[in-house]
């Protein structure tokens, strides 16, 4: 019966035009709630799991994804009515002519991180990249490598697969990181043994944002003759990758990430000097033999002209992100104190903000901000209970890792956005402060690690 | 002037024409039957005439179309390497490969069950065989990126594999054990070879 209710209402609400705020035209630069006091009264507020909210939030949350570029949109379109051959068919214009389209793809994702086209095979997203290649590489060389290296702030993908192949017998060991999120490359050559089959190391961390000493670990891995896998989904188009200059064997790219489609993705592999791989995906012996099975060629395309636009607009991208940073850094340090920054500020990439808020509860503050969709850890760990596994290998505190944010900056984030996220940010910490004893007895200088808790 | 180049072309004709030669087999049949009765009959030479009679009656041209010479005079015997090869089952065939020509081809001299599709044109990954120890795989030059490129594509592929048709017997590999893998990338799974073995 209530049930039913809230369906008509949510049915009525969007499906009624809607005026001022939210148009389906200004997608892109979603503008936030007006006032905050006029939710009961706002006929075209939205009712979504319980939450009256005013208008659509502000999207800061890019690393988890990116919105798909109007330009990449009007390829895939074309190309998904037009190309509909299957590019593996040999024999007629329609396989031909989509085989030309994902060659010209695979032309452009080569480009951007300067290798050779037929060093790349699609694949459905960076997860199943990373995959293939840990598990396909320690398959194919399982009788004399039997020792993984990698770190503990990977993407849960390539940590569950390096669980898997423990499962399997293989060693693994993940290397802790420094405080600010780097990997120590003295630890990392200590770790190294003679049966050492891959070295895995993420370019941009997804949660904090932090780039690692690529070229320092690329050539580690050179003298020691290790193949050196790197999950570049972050990182692509956004800053300077060049599989030479970091002597990597693998890389894996994702679609979704740097405003292209969904569902696609790319593996660099290496082929001087040659690495081999074990497929996880047998078949008919398409991609290389490494992924059987027929592309998508509208994905394909989509991605191609994602990466060529990335290349060109990198610099300009790199420029307005990093402004609108140090916009937001900086509005949120003048009006709070208390506020960390989890990684490196240095080696960092600038569209990726992790903040974590002292003396405030982490779910509290997400609810409070309901305009503003950022993600606290990342998307993969927000379904469990767990804290954020990245955060605390940096060392960062059970409380201080609750209250973390991530604001991802990107290509389509205005600067009102940001103004207004500061604004929101710091009215919620301001008055969940207030609230908090915890604050209050740090006011009153009483040192917050000597309390003793009683026992649950 | 017309006259000299002819002469010193018959020159070079005479000076090979005592040696031993593989020839193609379109074209050149007429020629080598010919030569086939000058030759000495040695045991070499019998078994090159006996399966260039075989392929001349058999559909499949499963001869590649490679030139192999000897490096001495004819009357030398053409220098040999031993080759072990290990078919799926585990049993062991000893061969003698003469210097110069590649598995694939010698592999057929001996009614080995090793598939050549494309017929050494690197085209194919059906001629695959695993090299059994790594110090002889490492005596074998390095494989070009199109040979690696179709090895890419084999059934069972292993560290130490190699294209057969690509692996040219030289001295240095004397002995050396080849494992078949137990299938190629052609999906007999019904326990189907194709002709000629």
């Amino acid at each position: 019966m209530t049930s039913k209710a809230v369906f008509s209402t949510i049915r009525r609400s969007l499906t009624k035009p809607r005026g001022g705020a939210v148009s389906r035209g200004h997608h892109l630069s979603t503008s936030a709630a007006t006032a905050s006091e006029s939710y009961a009264s706002d006929e075209h507020a939205i009712l979504m799991k319980g939450v009256r909210i005013s208008g659509r939030p502000l999207y800061l949350d890019m690393q988890s994804t990116t919105p798909l570029d109007p330009r990449v949109f009007d390829a895939m379109n074309a190309s998904s009515i037009y190309d509909y051959g299957n590019p593996h068919s040999r024999t007629h214009l329609y396989g031909w002519e989509a085989e030309n389209a994902v060659e010209v793809a695979r032309i452009q994702v080569a480009k951007l991180i300067g290798a050779s086209s037929k060093e790349i095979v699609f694949l459905s997203g960076a997860t199943e990249a990373n995959n293939t290649v840990v598990k396909g590489v320690m398959h194919f060389y399982k009788d004399k490598k039997r020792h993984v290296i990698t770190t503990q702030t990977e993407h849960k993908c390539v940590l569950d697969s390096c669980r898997h192949l423990q499962q399997e017998g293989f060693e693994v060991t993940y290397l802790p990181v420094k405080t600010d999120g780097l990997v120590d490359l003295e630890m990392l050559r200590e770790s190294i043994r003679p049966d050492t089959g891959l070295v895995s190391v993420m370019a941009v961390n997804n949660e904090i944002g932090v780039v690692q000493p690529m070229e320092e670990i690329g050539r580690i891995c050179k003298e020691h003759k290790i193949p050196f896998h790197t999950d570049a989904a972050q990182a692509i188009g956004k800053i300077p990758v060049d599989v030479e200059k970091w002597n990597v064997s693998f890389m894996s790219m994702s679609g979704h990430k740097i405003y292209g489609p969904k569902g696609v993705g790319a593996m660099y592999v290496r082929r001087r000097p040659r690495v081999r791989l074990e497929p996880l995906m047998n078949g008919g012996g398409q991609e290389r033999g490494l992924r059987s099975g027929t592309l998508a060629t509208q994905q394909v395309v989509g991605f191609g002209v994602a990466c060529e636009l990335a290349m060109k607009e990198m610099e300009y991208d790199e420029k307005w992100i990093k402004r609108l940073q140090e916009r937001l850094l900086n509005g949120v340090r003048e009006k709070l104190d208390g506020v960390v920054v989890n990684g490196s500020l240095e080696s960092r990439y600038a569209g990726n903000l992790n903040l974590s808020f002292a003396y405030v509860e982490g779910e509290s503050l997400l609810m409070g901000l309901k305009e503003v969709a950022v993600s606290s850890g990342s998307a993969c760990t927000s379904a469990s209970l767990e804290p954020s596994y990245v955060l605390r290998a940096l060392g960062v505190d059970e409380d201080m890792a609750h209250t973390s944010i991530r604001f991802g900056i990107g290509r389509f984030t205005t600067e009102e956005e940001i103004d207004k996220a500061v604004e929101l940010t710091v009215k919620q910490v301001e008055k969940l402060r207030e609230m908090s004893p915890l604050y209050e007895m740090v006011k009153d200088g009483i040192d917050i690690k000597n309390i003793q808790w009683s026992q649950h | 002037m017309l006259f000299r180049r002819l002469s010193r072309l018959g020159f070079r004709i005479a000076k090979e024409l005592p040696k031993e030669r593989h020839f193609s087999v379109c074209g050149r049949r007429i020629l080598q039957r010919s030569y086939g009765q000058y030759l000495h009959s040695s045991a070499v030479t019998q078994t090159q005439t006996r399966t260039f009679r075989q392929a001349l009656f058999s559909n499949n041209h499963n001869l590649c179309t490679s030139f192999s010479t000897s490096s001495g005079t004819s009357s030398e015997e053409t220098k040999k390497i031993n080759v072990i090869f290990v078919d799926k089952d585990g049993e062991e065939i000893h061969i003698k490969v003469p210097i110069g020509m590649n598995i694939l081809e010698a592999a057929h001299e001996n009614d080995i069950e090793l598939e050549g599709a494309c017929e050494c044109s690197l085209a194919c990954s059906t001629c695959h065989v695993i090299v059994m120890d790594t110090e002889y795989y490492n005596k074998l030059e390095e494989p070009t990126d199109e040979e690696n490129d179709m090895l890419d594509l084999a059934f069972a592929l292993t560290e130490t594999s190699r294209l057969g048709c690509q692996v040219i017997a030289k001295p240095e590999i004397d002995g050396i054990r080849l494992a078949i893998p137990s299938a190629t990338r052609n999906f007999a799974v019904d326990g189907f070879v194709p002709k000629p073995h």
